[in-house]
């Protein structure tokens, strides 16, 4: 019998095996990788500071690694593509690194939206992903479920506001907490965490306010909070929109104490000055603080190697961010040792068998196969509060705000 | 009671930059029927540059100053290589994307040389607040007001009595007539546009203490000037500066009473509605031609 094409059934059956063998080569020659790690961070735009942060850690790490004989008899390369912040672009960066670049991995940039939309991209091409920064619950966690090839060394959001709210809770006098945050996905994704963290540590929000990106003054948003009684602030937003409400605050005399999330830097303690003085942040690891013999050597080899971006610890802007893209360099190397070669399946499954010492955490594993919310290595334990000083992010310990009436 | 004063003084100083973009509007259009799309890129370069002056160590005021010229010079040179050449026609249409993309570059190439992190324009006026009673203000912001007055006071005298504000005016009543009675046209609009830049300018050194300096503070500024100077009706300088101050001040109370996150969104239905109502904006009168 003769298809309306004019297939004969040998012809079909023929037509069938070309068709198989074509589809079990494709992924086939996706495994077999370069030695690269191709990055999609945002190296222009207003958050080009922080993939440029990325940047000096990650090379400095892949120096030190290939210095040493590179991973598997190779140096590892990275590749860079700017994604200005934008998730269209992350994607086409993820098709590049993952298509024609062939990388064994790609690091993540900054942004949250920008990981969320690579998580269908990824997954297609069987391309493990590593995030140092972006912290949205959902990049790790997929509403399916299934997340199989995206893995983070920083913290996560749902983590992160159960943290700020009893670090706030234990801090605040009258225990009238409330919640700032900026009108982007990644504030108006923590609203809910910090809802439900609020419900679980019996606190009762006295206030959430919100501003636009941009936004010059917040006093509208301040006095709200200053009249329902507001001791203690816990923000969620970034530096200009900050400072700007530290402005705010200022006009109207009223100061409360601010436990933030990571989104501020010492960027913003040298745009407001003094007023910065008592800010808590929470991050993974600071850099002004006692350094153990492994960072001070981190420090100085990105020092050595960045000597006009990096002079002394306060140039380390993000401080969190790059301990924890030094170590998720490291565990990438980890990884493929112990994959024994350039194949992104491998790499992921090797993941899971990482048992590293980094800056930030001793990763004891990194991650755990089979539980999605273990696809973060920093756990909760490894935060550390901060706090703004003579224009400095210090430990909390080394600061006069340690003192939780401070 | 302090929550309105608050609100209406800070609305005053957010207004007066509106109105002050707004009136750089006013006079790059009253010349040449073309404006800088890129004018809030000029407001973020006198901010912007005033703290690369002071960081080569020079004072503050006449770091100031040098900013102000240099981005009056920078938009003079804008309308000449990228308005003038695609406004040779009535309806030319061109200058629109020139400009827009000339901002792209220059909001990208401050971005590389600045840093996107925003920085301190440290001014003795923006330490202290003057409070009233729950309320505030900083001395730096009363001087938004007060600037505005001053300026659109000298602008009225520039243009009646002095003889490149009266070939100003007439140039802006009748390009070719002008031309006809020996006026340069090109040149006066070259001036008209390098007169909007040290407002535009002016705005963002007045301003950048109080909200930092960055290569993307004049975005949305530029967009809100160029809104006022629309509701207001473009060609009417008095009107241009009422509608900047009322739409500060009205932005303010939105915040306080309706709803911080809406701000924008219920500000821009305002002025679509208006030009329903208003055509010509509020201020704005119907323009014949003859034919």
């Amino acid at each position: 019998m003769t298809g309306k094409l004019g297939f004969g059934r040998r012809g079909a059956a023929l037509f069938g095996l070309v068709a198989m063998a074509a589809a079990a080569a494709v992924p086939a020659r996706a495994q077999r990788a370069e030695p690269c790690i191709g990055a999609s961070w945002e190296l222009t735009g207003p958050l080009a500071n922080q993939g440029l942060m990325l940047r000096i850690a990650v090379e400095t790490a892949l120096d030190k690694i290939n210095a040493a004989g590179g991973v598997l008899g190779r140096p590892l390369r990275l590749v860079i593509y700017d994604d200005v912040g934008e998730p269209a672009r992350a994607v086409d960066n993820g098709r590049r690194i993952g298509e024609r670049d062939n990388c064994v991995v790609m690091f993540g940039g900054a942004r949250t939206p920008n990981a969320i939309a690579l998580r269908e991209p990824l997954a297609e091409m069987g391309l493990p992903w590593i995030g140092a920064i972006s912290a949205g619950t959902g990049v790790i966690e997929h509403p399916n479920g299934r997340n199989e090839w995206m893995f983070r060394v920083s913290m996560k959001d749902r983590w992160v506001t159960q943290y700020l709210i009893e670090q706030a809770g234990a801090r605040s006098p009258s225990g009238r907490i409330a919640f700032v945050y900026e009108g982007t996905a990644w504030g108006q994704g923590a609203l809910p965490d910090i809802e439900a963290a609020a419900r679980r540590a019996g606190v009762t929000l006295a206030g959430r306010e919100t501003f636009n990106i941009g936004d010059q003054d917040m006093s509208a948003q301040m006095i709200r909070l200053r009249d329902a009684g507001v001791d203690t602030v816990v923000l969620w937003a970034v530096d200009r929109e900050s400072a700007n409400m530290l402005r705010s605050m200022d006009r109207i005399g009223w100061k409360p104490r601010i436990v933030s999330a990571w989104g501020l830097t010492t960027a913003f303690a040298r745009a407001v000055g003094p007023l910065a003085d008592g800010i808590m942040v929470a991050g993974t690891f600071n850099w002004n603080g006692p350094l153990s013999p492994a960072a001070q050597a981190a420090f100085d080899a990105m020092k050595a190697k960045f000597p006009d971006r990096i002079r002394t610890t306060a140039d380390m802007e993000q401080p969190s961010a790059m301990a924890n893209a030094w170590d998720a360099v490291h565990i990438i190397a980890e990884a493929l040792k112990i994959a024994g070669s350039y194949d992104r399946t491998r790499l992921r499954d090797a993941f899971f068998r990482v048992n590293y010492t980094g800056l930030v955490a001793d990763y004891r594993p990194a991650f755990i196969r089979g539980n999605q919310e273990r696809m973060d290595a920093v756990l909760p334990e490894a935060y550390k509060l901060q706090a703004f000083h003579n224009g400095m992010l210090m430990p909390i310990e080394a600061t006069p705000f340690a003192t939780r009436t401070n | 009671m302090e929550a309105v004063i608050q609100y209406l003084l800070t609305g005053l100083s957010v207004g007066s930059v509106y109105a002050m973009m707004g009136l750089g509007f006013y006079v790059m259009w009253s010349a040449a029927k073309a404006v800088n799309f890129t004018y809030g890129d000029i407001f973020m370069l006198g901010a912007v540059l005033t703290v690369v002056l002071m960081d080569i160590g020079i004072g503050l005021l006449p770091a100031a100053l040098l900013a102000i010229l240099a981005s009056a010079a920078g938009a003079a040179a804008i309308e000449r290589g990228f308005v003038r050449p695609f406004n040779r026609e009535a309806s030319a249409i061109g200058w629109m994307l020139t400009t827009i993309a000339v901002g792209t570059m220059l909001e990208s190439s401050t971005t590389a040389l600045f840093g996107s992190n925003p920085r301190m324009l440290p001014s003795p006026l923006a330490q202290e607040p003057i409070r009233l009673g729950g309320a505030g203000i900083y001395p730096q912001e009363l001087l938004l007001p007060v600037a505005l007055v001053v300026v659109t006071v000298a602008l009225e005298l520039f243009y009646r009595r002095t003889l490149l504000g009266r070939a100003m005016r007439a140039v802006a009543y009748n390009r070719t007539a002008a031309g006809l009675v020996g006026i340069d046209a090109d040149r006066i609009t070259l001036i008209a546009f390098a007169l909007a830049g040290v407002l535009g300018a002016l705005a963002g050194v007045l301003i950048g203490p109080v909200i930092q300096a960055s290569s993307t503070m004049g975005a949305i500024i530029g967009l809100k000037g160029f809104m006022v100077a629309i509701i207001a009706g473009i060609a009417n300088a008095r009107g241009v500066v009422i509608a900047g101050l009322l739409y500060g001040v009205s932005e303010k109370f939105i915040e306080g009473y309706l709803s911080t996150a809406a701000r924008d969104a219920i500000g821009f239905t305002l002025m679509v509605l208006l030009l329903l109502l208003f055509p010509q904006g509020l201020f704005g009168k119907k323009e014949f031609s003859k034919v």
